[in-house]
């Protein structure tokens, strides 16, 4: 890819661009017209942010006797023979 | 006549038998030590998965059970977290699956790339569209999120969590899931849109957005 990204380019990439699934090139050209970008930029940003609130609201708080069990359960396993 | 033979064997059976004796309570260890470290993230998956603690908890303990129990086949240098995802990602689907096997569809319409972002971008003044987005992005609770999620069907379900609850690359999405890539991309593209439009839904009702922006 040249190192011209237009606004549909980067459109186009946004997702794998957050997901750090671009090459090193890619992502650099991408960057670099954010930089000369508000609007792109500020999309970016708002879906980076969102992706952000998702995984924070998706993490659980494991109940503490789980790993415990859990623990329990591989000591309870015999060698195979 | 071999004089080690009859002498031998019941030295190295012995020894073999330490030998392997030792080897499990090392395996043990670092079981513990490499794969119980990803419970915390384990769990979180599957209480997406299967909706409810009980179940949850259920499916992490079946995944390290059998995990371990396989854990004499796990190679060095395998990915132990991604394989221990495809192990919960399986016994979900064999145990707890409800749905029909064939894969559903969401229902997308015309719902455009980017959905929240570009409903909450059509105010006056660019100012006031941060303002919005900034509201939004501060004002959806937990209860949102998972619902959105959990909305949807499972084989968007599945893509989403590996990629935004766990952090997976496509390719290791693509091997946990049995899929090609090209099929984790466009299922992570079409659960995200549908997640968005349900997500513009809750900001609706909470009021999160002006009112004017309510009108499609």
């Amino acid at each position: 890819m040249s190192h011209d990204c237009d606004c549909g380019d980067a459109q186009d990439q946004l997702y794998q661009y957050l997901d750090a699934e671009l090459d090193e090139e890619t992502a650099a050209a991408v960057r670099s017209h954010l930089e000369g970008c508000g609007g792109c930029f500020n999309s970016f940003d708002f879906e980076r942010r969102l992706k952000l609130v998702i995984r924070t609201f998706l993490t659980e708080d494991m109940p503490e006797t789980l790993q415990v069990r859990v623990k329990e359960l591989i000591r309870q396993e015999t060698p195979r023979t | 006549m071999s004089q080690g033979y009859d002498t031998a064997t019941p030295q190295v059976v012995a020894t073999q038998a330490h030998g392997y004796r030792a080897n499990f309570m090392a395996d043990q260890a670092n079981f513990e030590r490499d794969a119980l470290q990803y419970s915390r993230q384990l769990y979180s998956a599957a209480m997406r998965m299967a909706r409810n603690p009980s179940d949850a908890e259920d499916l992490v303990q079946e995944t390290f059970l059998k995990a371990y129990r396989a854990y004499d086949t796990f190679q060095e240098g395998t990915n132990l977290k991604a394989w221990l995802y495809r192990i919960l990602t399986n016994t979900y689907i064999n145990k707890y699956r409800k749905e029909s096997r064939r894969p559903s569809e969401v229902d997308l319409g015309d719902v455009e790339d980017l959905y929240l972002y570009r409903r909450l971008g059509s105010e006056d003044t660019a100012e006031a569209s941060r303002t919005t987005e900034d509201r939004v992005l501060d004002g959806l609770v937990e209860s949102d999120i998972k619902a959105a999620v959990e909305e949807l069907p499972e084989n968007f379900r599945m893509p989403v969590l590996l990629a935004d609850l766990e952090g997976f690359s496509y390719k290791e999405i693509a091997e946990i899931l049995d899929i090609p890539i090209g099929t984790v991309m466009s299922r992570l593209h079409r659960g995200r849109k549908a997640m968005q439009k349900r997500l513009w839904e809750f900001a609706s009702q909470r009021g999160l957005v002006p009112e004017d922006a309510e009108r499609p």
